[in-house]
């Protein structure tokens, strides 16, 4: 395992030299306040100093200096969904609370906005309804208004257009990057003193991937530019029901085929089971029967619909359009696909951003766990059944969540793990339910996002051996005294843990 | 629940969302005038005015189950950031999975001194002061004066109805408590005050002294358990018995518990008091954390807690938390001639006075900037005149109002738009000159 060196007084000074006493605390409280477990991950190390840098330049100086002294380094802004990122390795190092970096540009000619590390959803959409009415940012959906949109763009997220325009990450037109050998580079076309950042593939071969989805563990992103959507006023949301995944799944496809037509209007389409809406309520004070469900009128299954248009007629005629694909396909299949009858509130609720549709979970015992995966979007629902059963057969109440990505190209496949966090015992059986899906999911070609360093990461890099070598040589280069902090995908895999590596037997 | 201990299982439900730091998290998409207020607003006072985590309530969360565990041991420095917090509540009005958040505080302040850590001096102190049998009063002031306001009825035990002054009413407010003695009588309400009172044990039990609070609670519900009615006009008092004392206590009250204002709402809507004198003034109103969310949230909790079907049932929770919330505007709207303009956080969203939780008294700069920005967005209503009710807001924000008509005397700018001109009143004041 790569040994760290602690944060000592004398780093501590150097790092009020650089972001001012206001800035830096090494205060135990404070500390333990970034604290988080569940949601998007269990593991977090306490932090030796939290520091409050103001711009790229402090950042930069932060990085030498962690360097110099071989302290391991985690940014951090308003994350994602919940949580954020924390320190995962022994010590905890320096963790870099960005949010003081909040600072956004908004180009509508070029239809791009620069945003820095703690630019929150909450503000950029408070500021956009007023000052760009008719454009969006892309904020993730789902996350409260605290989380980030550089955040949720460098891991790949989930937007509010996600179902037309791809995972956030495709939204990138070009990062500012600072290594910590102080070095400091622009991708893109934003590479180009003076130039605009409008091309995302720039004056060469263009690095971003390495950095997207690295969280942090490949330098830090100072800036992104972020593509800006049209934001139309004509919305709403539609639901249809279905007796089984499959039934929702794939009349979803066959919206998604009508790419350059009623596709484009259908930003966002995602869908769930009877137990998405149950586990909202505490298990003590909610019915546990469908019936129950049944009645209200809630299907097994639904998927719904949030449609955008820039005219009443062109909305009218996109919700025609998914009737009727919905009929044919109630007829092709003879099943019953019902339309749901959706209260103006629920509508409301959904049509709001942010919203906190994906907070709620830990009400029904104490605490829940996201864990997300990537499959084409027609396997889904296969994935789906199995993880409903795995969850059974734990104990754990199987609350599903899907969502289409780029016109039903992909599927997010996002179980929501509803436990008793205060439970002794309950993250080793989390950690044993992990890896017996992972093991079958993996061998089914499906991919982990947001990978539990311990479980999904080595699994998965066992099986993308050639990959991960070649991740850690990129790693090497950029940071080689491994300074930054891992990332959910522990690459490489020795500088989180001195366990057996994914490349064991070679 | 009367310990944290209790709480533990609450606490674990937060997974550190931080929807918690912004006012109207969880509400449909909402419009307001400009680019400041509009859509969604970090609006935790302690969190906006150090910036670190562990100063919103999200951070507070993680400070309480890491002390839980055993990781965080207590500290005069845990402490510190614990306190500088007014448990102003908005937190718990944003939390999806019903965090009760101002109880979480206040029994980790509440554990951190059982652990040995001494409150802080500030706060030490009037709790010292509440308890020496001479004062009975966060103020310093003597027990003896306590009813010196008052030329009515005093120690009436055959009365049906007391008054219970409160601190501030008894000795820095007295207009508050004179108006509220007025209003009472011009509504037949006969009632006495006791000049044995004590202090009610807000701002005790606030900062964490549970001893001292045990103590006047118990005192309290003794001296006045024989009334049918207690009737306040401090914000703090009302929150204190009407939410606390069964909380802490484990009973409930003995006697009913109405704030002034309440009875005046009783009134008008049943069409028993008609005010026929106008208020000809562009009003905004402040809705007092413990008068208004606080007593909110506690409608909407217990509703919950009788029931077994939230998902049906929280709608209905939340009408009625809703409908509590409409009160004072009810109240408002039934004086003729005002010209009555809403801020944009209002009622469970609306933004803290600064002033609560033993921020004034140990943490004055957070107190003032809070209250600074509050005023900035009364003014932003064009209003003249920021109504309240609470003795705390009216004092907070007059210091506010103070300091900027300070800052334009001495840089010669205009801080009208910050609020410099607004005109601090008290609701029950102006009730009181338009009663007949």
């Amino acid at each position: 395992m790569v040994e760290y060196n602690k944060v000592t007084d004398e780093v501590v000074k150097k790092l009020v030299a650089i972001c001012g006493e206001k800035y830096v605390t090494d205060s135990e409280p404070l500390r333990y306040s970034y604290m988080a477990r569940g949601i998007m991950g269990l593991e977090a190390v306490l932090p030796e100093v939290v520091i409050r840098p103001a711009n790229t330049e402090e950042v930069r100086k932060v990085l030498m200096v962690a360097n110099d002294n071989l302290s391991p380094v985690t940014p951090a802004a308003g994350g994602l969904s919940g949580g954020f990122a924390l320190p995962a390795i022994e010590p905890g190092g320096i963790l870099m609370d960005m949010t003081r970096m909040n600072k956004m540009e908004v180009d509508t000619e070029n239809r791009v906005m620069i945003v820095e590390p703690g630019v929150r959803c909450g503000d950029a959409w408070r500021i956009f309804k007023k000052r760009w009415p008719d454009w969006a940012p892309p904020i993730p959906d789902g996350a409260p208004p605290g989380a980030t949109i550089l955040g949720d763009a460098i891991e790949r997220g989930f937007s509010l257009v996600t179902g037309r325009y791809g995972p956030q990450a495709d939204m990138i037109m070009g990062l500012e990057v600072v290594l910590p050998s102080g070095e400091m580079f622009k991708t893109g076309s934003w590479a180009l003193d003076g130039a605009k950042a409008f091309y995302r593939w720039g004056v060469g071969p263009n690095p971003d991937g390495l950095f997207l989805g690295s969280q942090g563990s490949m330098g830090i992103i100072t800036k992104a530019a972020v593509k800006i959507v049209p934001h139309p006023h004509f919305k709403t949301i539609v639901a249809y029901g279905g007796d089984s995944w499959e039934h929702i799944v794939e009349p979803a496809w066959e919206i998604g085929k009508y790419e350059m037509g009623i596709s484009d209007n259908t930003v966002m389409v995602q869908g769930g089971n009877w137990p998405l809406v149950m586990t909202r309520w505490p298990k003590s004070n909610v019915p546990l029967d469908y019936e129950f469900y049944k009645k209200i009128g809630i299907d097994e299954y639904w998927m719904n619909s949030e449609v955008w248009a820039h005219s009443q007629e062109e909305l009218d005629f996109t919700l025609k359009r998914i009737d009727e694909i919905y009929k044919d396909y109630e007829v092709k299949k003879k099943t019953v696909c019902k339309q749901q009858q959706l209260h103006p509130k629920q509508i409301a609720s959904r049509l709001k951003k942010p919203n906190l549709i994906a907070v709620p979970y830990a009400l029904y015992e104490a605490g829940f766990l996201f864990i997300t995966w990537y499959c084409p979007w027609l396997e889904s629902s296969k994935m789906m059944e199995e993880y409903c059963a795995a969850m059974e057969n734990y104990g754990f109440p199987p609350t599903m969540w899907v969502a289409s990505i780029d016109h039903a190209r992909q599927a997010i496949v996002m179980p929501i793990l509803c436990f008793d966090s205060s439970k002794l015992g309950i993250y080793d059986k989390i950690r044993e339910f992990n890896i017996e899906t992972t093991k079958s999911f993996l061998k089914q070609g499906w991919i982990n996002y947001r990978p539990d360093p311990f479980v999904h990461a080595p699994m998965t890099f066992s099986k993308s051996k050639d990959y991960y070598r070649m991740l850690v040589k990129f790693r090497k280069v950029l940071d080689p005294n491994l300074i930054l902090h891992p990332g959910r995908l522990a690459i490489p895999w020795a500088s989180v843990t001195d366990s057996p590596s994914p490349l064991e037997g070679e | 629940m009367t310990s944290l201990e209790e709480l533990r299982k609450i606490n674990a439900r937060c997974i550190h969302c931080r929807a918690c730091q912004y006012a109207y998290s969880n509400e449909p998409d909402r419009e307001g005038a400009d680019e400041e207020y509009t859509g969604m607003m970090l609006s935790c006072p302690g969190g906006n005015f150090y910036g670190w985590e562990g100063y919103f309530n999200s951070g507070r969360m993680w400070m309480a189950r890491a002390f839980l565990e055993g990781d965080l041991k207590p500290s005069q420095e845990m402490l510190e950031v614990v306190e500088a917090c007014t448990t102003c509540g908005l937190c718990a009005e944003q939390c999806t999975n019903y965090i009760d958040t101002v109880d979480i505080i206040e029994e980790l302040r509440a554990a951190i001194i059982e652990s040995g850590v001494e409150p802080l001096k500030r706060h030490k102190m009037i709790g010292d002061r509440v308890l020496e049998e001479d004062k009975r009063n966060p103020y310093n002031d003597p027990r003896s004066d306590r009813t010196a306001w008052h030329d009515g009825s005093v120690d009436d035990k055959n009365m049906k109805v007391a008054y219970y002054v409160g601190c501030t009413g008894a000795y820095r407010q007295q207009g508050v408590a004179k108006h509220t003695a007025s209003i009472l009588k011009k509504l037949g309400v006969d009632y006495t005050v006791l000049t044995e009172e004590v202090c009610c044990g807000s701002p005790i039990l606030r900062t964490g002294q549970k001893d001292i609070f045990k103590k006047v609670m118990n005192e309290n519900l003794e001296m006045f358990k024989d009334f049918d009615l207690l009737v306040f006009s401090c914000a703090g008092c009302f929150r204190t018995f009407k939410v606390d004392y069964p909380k802490q206590s484990g009973k409930p009250l003995p006697f009913k518990v109405a704030h002034t204002l309440d009875i005046a709402y009783d009134l008008i809507t049943e069409g028993k008091l008609k005010i026929e004198k106008p208020y000809n003034k562009k009003v905004t109103w402040h809705d007092p954390c413990h008068t208004i969310r606080h007593i909110g949230l506690s409608i909407e909790k217990e509703i919950l807690e009788k029931s077994d079907n939230w998902l049906l049932d929280s709608r209905k929770a939340a009408k009625a938390k809703e409908a509590w919330y409409e009160r004072p505007r009810e109240v408002i709207r039934a004086i003729p001639g005002m010209d009555f303009r809403e801020m944009y956080r209002i009622k469970g969203n609306s933004f803290c006075c600064g002033a609560g939780g033993g921020v004034k008294t140990q943490f004055p700069d957070m107190a003032n900037d809070t209250a600074r920005e509050r005023v900035k967005e009364a003014a932003s209503t064009g209003a003249e005149v920021l109504l309240t009710s609470c003795p705390f807001c009216i004092t907070n924000f007059n210091d506010a109002v103070k300091a900027l008509k300070k800052e334009e005397e001495e840089t010669g700018k205009d801080l009208s738009a910050m609020g410099s001109k607004l005109q601090i009143v008290e609701l029950l004041e102006l009730m009181d000159q338009l009663l007949d």
